[in-house]
């Protein structure tokens, strides 16, 4: 007898649809898998056998062949044994092969027959188009984020049979209270002082600028880095798709919403490869950490200790929003649009106010020259932390907190959006006179800083762009000011020894 | 000298076969002096072929075959006429020991050099001349250091001497340039005039052919190889009246300068730093030998017994006076430098008041940022 289950595998963040086609005849006793199974998926033979069995159902001396359609893909990983054990079952006459229609499977079995959360519901679920999903309880509300209702679950093997077999309904959805578990992200009015730090956060989440946080250890740059994604709104819904699909695919735990709705926040190591970071591996192409940012921040503190071709692999997908992987045998585009927040000390005793480093120049070039070149052009923001005095401590109170600064934030994306359908940052050079025209003072300023060298062409477009997102801030009208272009450059502090080279 | 009776039979001056000689394999310094002591560039020149005999040094040497072949070789790849046409084409003079542009100070020295090859005004050597070395690995302090005694001892006419190396060498010399007064940069290299080291000096190296000195023992083309730097040394110190160390580990090439100034009688200063800090222990330890300290380009000034009024050091202050809430923003920095944070808050302004304030005075020329901190630069506001 013959049963094809539908079911699907991941590849990079997307799902791909399988057929489980289970054969049964006489013949020796056995069971194999064909079709490009990886060791994961090979070795669910036994474990189906054992929940088969361990269900109370039967599993006779027979020769049992699945084939797992289309054959010349790989398939990965153990969420096809709920589809192979259902296809075995119905092959074998135990559930009617009839009520296999309209219904894909996932899920990982366990030998007493449960059923187990699998990495990667949500695009499984997406990739089998238009069945009713089966998946495990767990994966309910991941599932449900995506395809909306009609999602079945079950705890085990034996309530799947039994509601095939009519004999029982399907077990309802869990209907648990559906809490916000996420902690409220950190709040800006805890950071005390560093008012240019502040307004840096609230520019680089307005206008979606990349931006290096330049300070000694300790002076609260990962503080401030953690405070962004307060700042930033709600994803919107398409990338809110996008982000659970790869948190999914990634094995991320996702809220218990099922939906990634707030603006992510991950920050690697520096010790962390390239293919943590950007993504890959052989059989799945899991994503890594620029696609787990995709629509929050990728924050990256000791940017000079990270590998500088690792560095590098992040250079395609800044330009372009998304990484592609290549493989011998398969390719995957994933998302990766993220806001690069980056922090560095100024050398390698870590600085301080001038005169206070003791590096030797030779030291101070060398760690600079690892964060040079390409990467560190993409910062539109290089912004100064000092450690804060105890002036700072005691003079001035809280600031405001995330949730005013957040309006400001909202407001001012909002006008970007309606005014070309992009962020600041994005603005191409050529629209920079419609959408950012200068006041004739700050046009003054500019040409004086062009004049004296301390800007570069690139630099020059790059203070415009952050220049119209601190005009949009302020709810200034269309013309950019002089005081908006100041501002814009002092957030772009000169990295000491190479200054002139750097004026970029 | 009459340059008729000084052409070889080949049409050639003496100085092409001396800067031949100088670029032969294996020809140092000694053998080099040892073949023009007594001989003509012409005559030095048959002898070190073989082509006459020799005694002394010269004959010992040219005893071992090895030897001979390889300045034989030499002579074939680099003859005097492919040598003098590349010094002539790059502009460079070539002094031989006795001639009569050969600078005087170097003809009474220990271990003068044999030849010299010489871009830009030799006149320079004429006028007063500090040398000034120091570590290719400072800190910030030595760097500001070198720098205000360059642009110090510039200004005052003073020329300075140097090695073009990484560290307080260029920095002192960018100083000179930068002060844009009588006194200018000279100098001193290991590797041929036409072999820019290190690289990132290219541009130092060209102001200071046009309108310094630049000098070198090595025929155009010759490598910056290592035992030419200390050699290099002695020539700084012979040409300095005066040897100020900026900074020195406890080991190092402006440590064999300073010694090579002890033996030539020429005072050596050295810039005081913190105690146990290594890129100052080479310096502190000149002070402890007895060194006199320079705290700044003032106190070398004095060693050369200068009188300089005040009229001299501080020429009028073009810059912009600052205004209104600038005056108040230049005081907060008077004593030490901020952020933009640390001087709104001194100053009692909006962060955006003082970021407009900073921005003027900084394109005045009154102030300078790195890393996000301003300084007060140049003389102070009166």
């Amino acid at each position: 007898m013959l049963a094809a289950v539908r079911s699907a595998t991941v590849f990079g963040v997307e799902g791909r649809p399988v057929t489980v086609e289970v054969h049964v005849s006489t013949g020796l006793p056995s069971f194999q898998i064909v079709g490009l199974p990886d060791e994961a998926c090979r070795e669910s033979r036994d474990r189906v056998r054992a929940a088969v069995l361990s269900s109370g159902l039967a599993w006779p001396s027979c020769r049992v062949t699945v084939n797992l359609a289309p054959s010349n893909q790989r398939k990965g990983g153990s969420g096809l044994d709920l589809a192979i054990a259902i296809g075995f079952l119905g092959a074998h006459g135990q559930v009617p092969i009839s009520q296999l229609e309209g219904l894909g499977f996932v899920g990982e079995l366990g030998l007493d027959g449960s059923l187990r959360a699998v990495p990667g519901v949500a695009p499984m679920v997406a990739a089998m188009g238009e069945v009713r999903p089966v998946v495990p309880a767990a994966s309910f509300r991941e599932a449900q984020g995506v395809v909306g209702d009609g999602v079945r679950v079950a705890a085990g093997l034996r309530e799947i049979v039994d509601a095939l077999n009519a004999e029982a309904p399907w077990p309802p959805p869990p209907d648990e209270e559906f809490v916000d578990d996420e902690p409220p992200p950190p709040d800006l009015a805890d950071v005390r002082g560093q008012g240019m730090a502040r307004r840096g956060l609230e520019v680089a989440a307005a206008g979606g600028h990349h931006m290096l946080l330049v300070g000694p250890p300790g002076s609260g740059k990962t503080m401030l880095a953690q405070r962004i994604p307060g700042l930033l709104p709600a994803l919107e819904p398409d990338v809110s798709l996008q982000a659970t699909m790869v948190h999914s695919a990634a094995g991320v735990r996702l809220p218990a919403g099922g939906l990634v709705r707030r603006a992510p926040f991950r920050a690697p190591h520096h010790s962390s490869s390239m293919v943590s970071l950007v993504g890959g591996g052989s059989t799945s192409l899991r994503p890594g950490e620029i696609s787990l940012s995709h629509g929050g921040v990728l924050f990256l503190d000791e940017l000079g200790e990270f590998a500088p071709a690792v560095l590098d692999g992040l250079r395609q997908p800044l330009e372009e929003g998304v990484i592609r992987l290549a493989r011998a045998r398969a390719s995957a585009a994933l998302p990766a649009k993220f806001l690069l927040v980056a922090a560095t000390n100024p050398c390698p005793c870590g600085g301080g106010p001038p005169g206070a480093c003791e590096c030797d120049e030779g030291a101070r070039l060398r760690y600079l020259r690892r964060l040079s070149g390409p990467l560190l052009d993409r910062f539109d923001l290089r912004v100064g932390v000092s450690r804060p005095g105890v002036d700072d401590l005691l003079a001035t109170g809280g600031g405001e907190p995330t949730a005013v600064v957040a309006q400001r934030v909202a407001s001012a994306r909002r006008g970007a959006l309606d005014r070309i359908g992009m962020l600041n940052a994005n603005i191409p050079p050529s629209l920079l006179d419609e959408l950012a025209p200068l006041h004739p003072d700050a046009r003054v300023l500019l040409r004086d800083h062009l004049e004296r060298d301390q800007l570069t062409g690139r630099g020059y477009h790059r203070i415009r762009r952050v220049a119209r997102t601190i005009a949009d801030l302020e709810g200034a009208g269309e013309l950019v000011e002089a005081h908006h272009v100041v501002m814009a450059m002092q957030m772009r502090v000169r990295l000491s020894v190479t200054s002139r080279e750097r004026a970029a | 000298m009459t340059a008729v009776e000084a052409l070889s039979p080949e049409g050639l001056p003496p100085q092409a076969y001396a800067a031949a000689l100088a670029g032969f394999h294996h020809m140092s310094i000694s053998r080099l002096a040892a073949l023009l002591r007594h001989h003509t560039p012409y005559d030095a020149w048959q002898i070190a072929l073989s082509r006459r005999p020799a005694g002394g040094l010269i004959g010992r040497v040219l005893a071992k075959a090895e030897l001979r072949d390889m300045w034989q070789r030499s002579a074939r790849e680099r003859p005097p006429e492919m040598i003098w046409q590349q010094c002539r084409d790059l502009g460079i003079d070539v002094l031989v020991y006795g001639d009569a542009n050969y600078p005087g100070g170097l003809l009474d020295d220990l271990f003068p050099p044999p030849v010299l090859f010489a871009r830009g005004d030799l006149g320079l050597l004429a006028g007063r001349r500090v040398g000034v070395v120091g570590t290719r690995n400072l800190t910030a302090a030595g760097r500001e250091a070198a720098r205000s005694i360059g642009i110090g001892l510039g200004a005052a006419g003073v020329h300075v001497v140097s090695g073009l190396a990484r560290g307080v060498d260029g920095h002192v010399h960018r100083g000179v340039l930068a002060a844009e007064g009588e006194g200018r940069p000279i100098g001193i290299v290991a590797s041929g005039l036409d072999v820019v080291y290190p690289r990132e000096h290219r541009d130092l190296w060209q102001a200071t052919a046009n309108c310094g000195l630049l000098l070198s023992e090595a025929p155009p083309g010759t490598r910056p190889e290592a035992f030419r730097f200390p050699l290099r040394n002695r020539i700084v110190a012979a040409l300095s009246e005066v040897v100020v160390v900026v900074e020195s580990r406890e080991k190092g090439g402006s440590l064999i300068t300073a010694a090579q100034a002890v033996d030539r009688g020429v005072p050596v200063m050295a810039v005081p730093g913190p105690m146990g800090k290594r890129a100052s222990a080479g310096t502190n330890q000149l002070l402890c030998d007895g060194a006199a300290p320079v705290t700044s380009a003032d106190d070398v000034l004095t060693a050369l017994s200068f009188h300089h009024g005040r009229s001299a050091v501080h020429p009028a202050d073009l810059r912009a006076r600052p205004r209104g809430e600038d005056i108040a923003v230049y005081r907060a920095l008077q004593h030490e430098p901020r952020t933009i944070d640390g001087v709104a808050l001194y100053a009692g302004l909006s962060l955006v008041e003082a970021a407009m304030s900073l921005a003027r005075l900084e394109a005045a020329g009154w102030l300078a940022q790195t890393d996000g901190w301003f300084e007060c630069v140049g003389s102070p506001l009166r």
